[in-house]
Parts: structure tokens; sequence; C-alpha cells
């Protein structure tokens, strides 16, 4: 039976793809787009009756048919992750990495069972996991927020994947993450509900920030933390130290709402923190010593900070153990080398005013724990086939009395 | 119990081993500095309580087998081309030069142990009498061996009671059972002492967790059984097996996770948006631990208390390259 051959040269009406492919559904022979599944022609009518003799049911079960479902499903999740590239204006070669793992991991056995909701958030996951192969600084946050998606359930889907398919991510660069991320900052031009004080060169904003949000890193402010309120924290410093006069008294909260960005809930904590950070290195610019010290003078003068930061870092802050010498040497006292010790320890205390050692902050305030004890000499002595006496599981028994009360209690049928 | 602690008994079976393989130790230098001084450790209270003293040591060391020890024969390390990855490989060849240091500084540190009062000796059973030029005890390299041990939090073990049970009725004859079957289908037990939680399953299949060791574990899984028994049903205690161990320790320094992902990226994987601390998926032995920027670290994944420790082990020494790069001074990432 001469079926419409494959035509070279035709193309599909609906998409233009040149890829057609003769298929048969069920018993009916179709010439279809590979590329949009469009069918262009439909079955052919017999012209003889040995012909129609040798036409046969096909069963469902060995039909095309099945394998038709799984791609339209699949061809649907290929168009999602195609607009969500659009979307982002990622680079084209980003698309069809994307696509591939998507492929890759629906036909992956795990995701078949998956409810349909964690098909959806698949899309998103290989997008994700393109963008950051790339080193392109997209964030868990955005992706969510895109695919209308629950965070815990968007972090299992792309825990799995990555288990999965093996694929290896490199970190999210938080460098890349200050540009892109503001560029979403309403800021740079003047506009009806932003007002001329407000607007900033964003060269400038862009620079200082990066500046500042490495000084974070440095000082042990950004590991283990979410990474977008550190950017938040550190764009608002940054701005408001180009123009201190009129900015020093805006809040962050306002800062947020004329930018048009969401203000983290973390963003507060951080700027406190980077507050206290550039309190200290100012107290050691010499020539700011004549001032009285305190947070918003710092922040004016975050540039000259900035320039010099290694050394300001180093006068502000002692040696990581340094503290606790020091601390052991003055709860001790006794042993003649800790002795020896306190004298100058003291008197560097009184020079320095409080140097603190550069630790995360988990550390420098650590919150009270309760501590486990190590296991003890009897707990060390247990051997695990000791006698087990009557009394003892008797306890958990209850007595006839009680089992009354508690099953007219629990009204249990 | 015998007097040696848990480690003990470890560090000696691996003494007796002869392949590298079995080393607790897989020295990887990460920094680019040389090995520091053995000298210059963190005196922590802890080690010196958990730690006990060895019971006896051979008087001379010429019987004591030390082919474990890296730095020792070259034979030794070609043997083991087994070793995973070619990095490792390299890594223990760059390692040797900086052995050989090692070796030398410990050589002049033993010299001052008869002397010396300090608490800092990391090696365990410091005997003055014998002739200072050879290591103390059969274990790594002072400069190597961390001194901290990891304690044991949480031990899972399952045992099959072989009966089928009537949940309602233990729910109602026992005092410290609850069960909501809309909730779970399983009765959940609580015992005091070892204060430990069970899971008992209608097939008779049970789940205790809570102990702190594995004694402690099996002895609570005898006790729900009898209480059980108590209670009427024919429980018997087929196929008692520990199905993981979660440890934890401090290192006592703050790490740098975004360092450590970059370097060791095919086993890391730390995501701050996620999760705060960096997931670390050892291949041998096969744990995952978790690594916070505190220093605090969590080991889980383990049948048996040797690979806590040997995982332990190996990550301390990866871990300090990183307290020694992030020392000298603050540096961009």
């Amino acid at each position: 039976m001469a079926a419409g051959a494959m035509a070279a040269g035709a193309s599909c009406p609906a998409c233009g793809s040149s890829a057609l492919v003769e298929d048969a559904h069920y018993a009916q022979q179709q010439l279809v787009c590979a590329a949009c599944g469009c069918v262009l022609a439909e079955g052919l009518l017999t012209t003889t009756y040995t012909e129609e003799e040798h036409l046969r049911e096909v069963a469902y079960s060995q039909s095309t048919g099945r394998k038709e479902q799984l791609s339209r499903c699949m061809q649907r999740g290929i168009r999602r992750v195609q607009d969500l590239c659009k979307v982002l204006q990622l680079p084209s070669v980003f698309e069809e990495t994307a696509v591939s793992y998507f492929q890759r991991a629906f036909q992956h056995p795990s995701f078949h069972l998956v409810s349909l909701e964690k098909k959806e958030l698949l899309g998103g996951c290989c997008v994700f996991v393109t963008c950051r192969q790339h080193n392109w600084p997209l964030t868990m946050g955005t992706v969510c927020s895109l695919l209308y998606a629950k965070k815990e359930l968007f972090a299992s889907v792309y825990l799995s994947v990555q288990k999965e398919l093996e694929l290896s991510v490199p970190a999210l660069s938080l460098m890349d993450l200050v540009k892109t991320h503001l560029n979403s900052f309403r800021l740079f031009q003047r506009a009806a509900d932003v007002p001329a004080p407000f607007v900033e060169d964003k060269e400038k904003m862009v620079a200082r920030t990066m500046q500042i949000v490495e000084l974070a890193s440095e000082t042990w402010l950004v590991t283990g933390r979410h990474p977008v309120p550190i950017v938040t924290a550190a764009a608002f410093l940054s701005w408001q130290s180009l123009q201190p006069a009129a900015r020093l008294t805006c809040t962050l909260a306002r800062f947020c709402k004329v930018a048009g960005v969401d203000l983290p809930p973390p963003a507060h904590l951080r700027l406190k923190e980077l507050h206290e950070i550039l309190l200290r290195m100012a107290s050691q610019l010499a020539w700011l010593r004549v001032f009285k010290m305190d947070k918003k003078m710092a922040v004016k003068h975050i540039g000259d900070l900035l320039q010099h930061r290694m050394f300001l870092l180093k006068k502000s802050f002692c040696a990581e153990d340094a503290e606790e010498q020091r601390a052991g040497a003055q709860g001790e006292g006794s042993p003649g080398a800790a002795r020896e010790e306190t004298r100058p320890s003291e008197g560097k205390r009184q020079r320095d005013g409080g140097r603190r050692p550069l630790l995360p902050p988990c550390l420098i305030a650590p919150k009270k724990r309760l501590r486990t004890a190590a296991p003890s000499a009897s707990d060390l002595a247990i051997t695990g086939d000791e006698p087990i006496s009557d009394s003892e599981i008797e306890q958990y028994l209850r007595g006839r009395e009680e089992i009354r009360a508690f099953s007219r209690a629990k009204a249990w049928p | 119990m015998d007097g040696a602690s848990p480690l003990e008994r470890y560090l000696e079976r691996c003494a007796g081993q002869d392949d590298l393989s079995a080393s607790p130790q897989l020295f990887t230098p990460m920094s680019p500095y040389d090995v520091d001084l053995p000298i210059q450790t963190t005196p922590d209270a802890s080690f010196s309580s958990q730690f006990n003293q060895p019971k006896e040591l051979p008087p001379d060391f010429s019987s004591v087998d030390l082919s474990f020890l890296p730095d020792i024969s070259q034979d030794d390390r070609e043997q083991n081309p087994s070793e995973d990855g070619q990095e490792r490989q390299k890594e223990l060849d760059g390692s040797v030069s900086r052995n050989e240091d090692s070796g030398i500084f410990m050589d002049e540190s033993s010299l001052s142990y008869p002397d010396a009062t300090q608490p800092s000796s990391e090696t365990s059973g410091v005997c003055p009498p014998l002739t200072p030029m050879t290591p103390m005890t059969p274990v790594t390299p002072a400069s190597e061996s961390s001194g901290i041990v990891p304690q044991l939090q949480n031990i899972v073990s399952t045992v099959n009671l072989a009966c089928k049970l009537d949940l309602k009725n233990i729910a109602l004859h026992a005092r410290n059972a609850e069960y909501n079957p809309k909730r779970f289908a399983a009765v959940i037990m609580r015992i005091r002492e070892p204060r430990t939680t069970a899971l008992i399953f209608s097939s008779g299949k049970m789940v205790c967790t809570g102990a702190k060791s594995e004694e402690q574990s099996r002895l609570a899984a005898r006790k729900y059984a009898r209480v059980v028994q108590k209670l009427g049903f024919p429980a018997k205690f087929l196929d008692f097996k520990i199905q993981n161990m979660v440890g934890s320790c401090d290192v006592r320094f703050p790490i740098r996770l975004e360092g450590l992902v970059l370097t060791h990226q095919q086993f890391s994987s730390y995501e701050p948006e996620l999760f705060p601390g960096l997931i670390y998926r050892m291949v041998k032995p096969r744990i995952v631990l978790l690594i916070f920027v505190s220093g605090k670290v969590v080991l889980t994944g383990a049948k048996e208390r040797s690979e806590i420790y040997e995982a332990f082990e190996n990550i301390y020494p990866i871990l300090k390259g990183f307290k020694k790069a992030s020392e000298h001074g603050p540096q961009s990432n």
C-alpha cells in the first residue's frame, strides 16, 4: 500500500518544520510533524478489495497510541521549558541544554509516577540547573515565583534531579547575583514614583555594592546565609553612602518600596551586622577618630572604609584563636605560662578597646544550647544483654481499672 | 567493656591490618602551606575526658606494625593503586614530601615529650622511658590525627517480633503507647531507660530510635519486645540490625564553605538558599556529612561506629586545610 511517502521538501503548515514522519494511529496511517504533532495527512481509503483484506486490527497495547500519550506530555513540558527560557531572556544555548536535561529527567524511571505538580517543576529545575552550570545567577526564588511553586517542593525536586541525573551544579556566584539583582531596582531613572534624591547612577551603585558584598563575605556574614538579603542590605548601604546628606534618614523598608523590590525579612539583621563591622573599621581610621562614631557616620565614610579595607580589617579584628588564649589565661591565672600572658593581653585589651576575633556571628554570640553530656561510665558499661526485670516492664502496663476508665474515655468501638 | 574506648579498639584493629585502605587517615592537604607543627593544636578539654589511656604498650616498637603509616614506605603506597580516583593518588604523591617534613618535626617534638608538661600531646599514652625518636602509639602521625572523637547522638535499629500484633489492644493495655491510625499506622511506644522511642507495626516489625550506643539500642529493643510479650503476644527477637548511626562533633574553627564546595565539587552540595550547611557525600566510607560554618560536623548514614570515626578522620585534614587558608588574613573569594 503506497501511503504518502515522506515528501522531501514538504513542510508542516503549523510550525514550518520539515521533520515529517509516517506514523500509524491504531491502524490508520498518518503523516505527522515531529516538532509540533500536527497531522498533515490521515488515512488513505483503500481502492481494491485485496487491500481491504490485508488490513488487520491493531490492539491498543501494540499501537503507537500509547507512545503518543507520553510524548504529548513531554512536548508540553518541553514547550514550558522553552517559554521559561524566553521569559528569562536566556541565550539559545541554554534552551537546548535545558530541554535535553528535561527529556532525560522525564524519561528517568523515578520521575514517571510523580505528581503533576512535580512534573511541572521538573522543567523549572532543568532551567535552573542549566543557568547555574553556565554561571548565570538565577535564584531559586525567581524560578519558584515564575512557576507559582512552593519552595519546599521545588527544593525536593531539585535535589532529586541533581541526584538522579548526576549533575554537578557549581555554587552561585555572588558577584553576578549582585548585577542581576540590581537590575530589578527601579532607582536608575527619574520616574513618577521615584523622587529625585532617590535616583542613582547604576555603575557606581553596582561597583560599591559589589565591594560591600565582598567585605561581608570576608567577615563571615555570607557563609551559610541566604544570598539575596545580603545583596539587598549592601545595595541599601551603598545607595545611602553615595549621597549621605539626603539619604541617611531613609529606612530600609522605604528604600525597597521605592525601588520596587521585595524586602526579605533577614535583610534587617544583615544590615545590623554590616553596621557593626563598619563601625569597628571606622573606629580604626585615623582621620575619623575626631568624630563621635556612630553608624550614620560610618555609613557616610563607606568610600574611605572600602578603600582601606584590608588594613582596617587587620586592625579591627584579632586572630581567631587569640580570643581563646586570652580567655583561657584570664580564667586560669595560675600556670606560669598563662600568668605571663595576662599582663600583655590586658594591656592589649585596653589599647584595642574591645577587638573581637573575626568569626561568623553564630560563634560570636552562640545561642544557649542544651549540651548533651558525654556518655557516663554506667552508659558505657551497657552490654545490651542485661537481664530485664519484670517490675521494670510492669510499670508500663495498665491496671484493670485504668483500662476500663481509658476505654470509656476513648470510646473506641 | 574491657576498659579501652571504642576508638582505641578501632585504632588497634587498624594497626593489625596490612593494607593502607583501612588506614584511618587519607592525607589530602588542600593548602599550599606547609603542614603545621604538631605542637600547635587546640587543647580541648573534651578530648582528655573521653580518651582513655591505653591499657598497655609494647616496650619496644620493633614488633609493632607501622606499615600503614603513609610516610614510612613507598612500596606500600604503590601496592594500592585501587584507591578511588586518580586524584587521591596524586594527592598522596604530593603529600610524601610533606610527610617527610612532618616526620622530622615529630621527631624533634617527641624529644621534648619527657620534659614538657604541656597538655597539647595529641597522641595518647606518652611513655617517658621510651626512646623519643619513634612514634609513640600506633596511630596516625601527631600532625594529622585530630584528637577529636565524634559523639554518637542517635542509633536507629530494626527488629522482627515475628507475630501479628493487634495495635489497638496494645494501645489500650500499655501506658507508654500512643496510636493514631488516621495519622500513622503504627503504635509509638517510649521507655525511660534507655530513653528511646519505638514504632511497632501490626506485621510485627519494630523500629527503635533514640539510643546513644549500639548496646543501648539492643537493650531498649529487648525491653520493647518484653512489653509486647507481657501484653500477651508471642513476640520473638529476630534479625536485630542497626540501620543508621548519627554522630556529631566540633572542629573548633570556622569553615569557609564556599571554598570547600569549589575544591570538592564532586562530593559536596552547598545551597545556602536551601540549607545553611554543606552536604558532603563521602565515597569511602559511604557517609553523609553536614558541615556548618561554625565548625560543627554531623555524620550520618553509618552502619558501624568505625565508619563514623573513619569519615571524620578523613574530613578533618580537609577542613584543617581551609582553616590555614583563612587564617592568613581576609582574602577575597
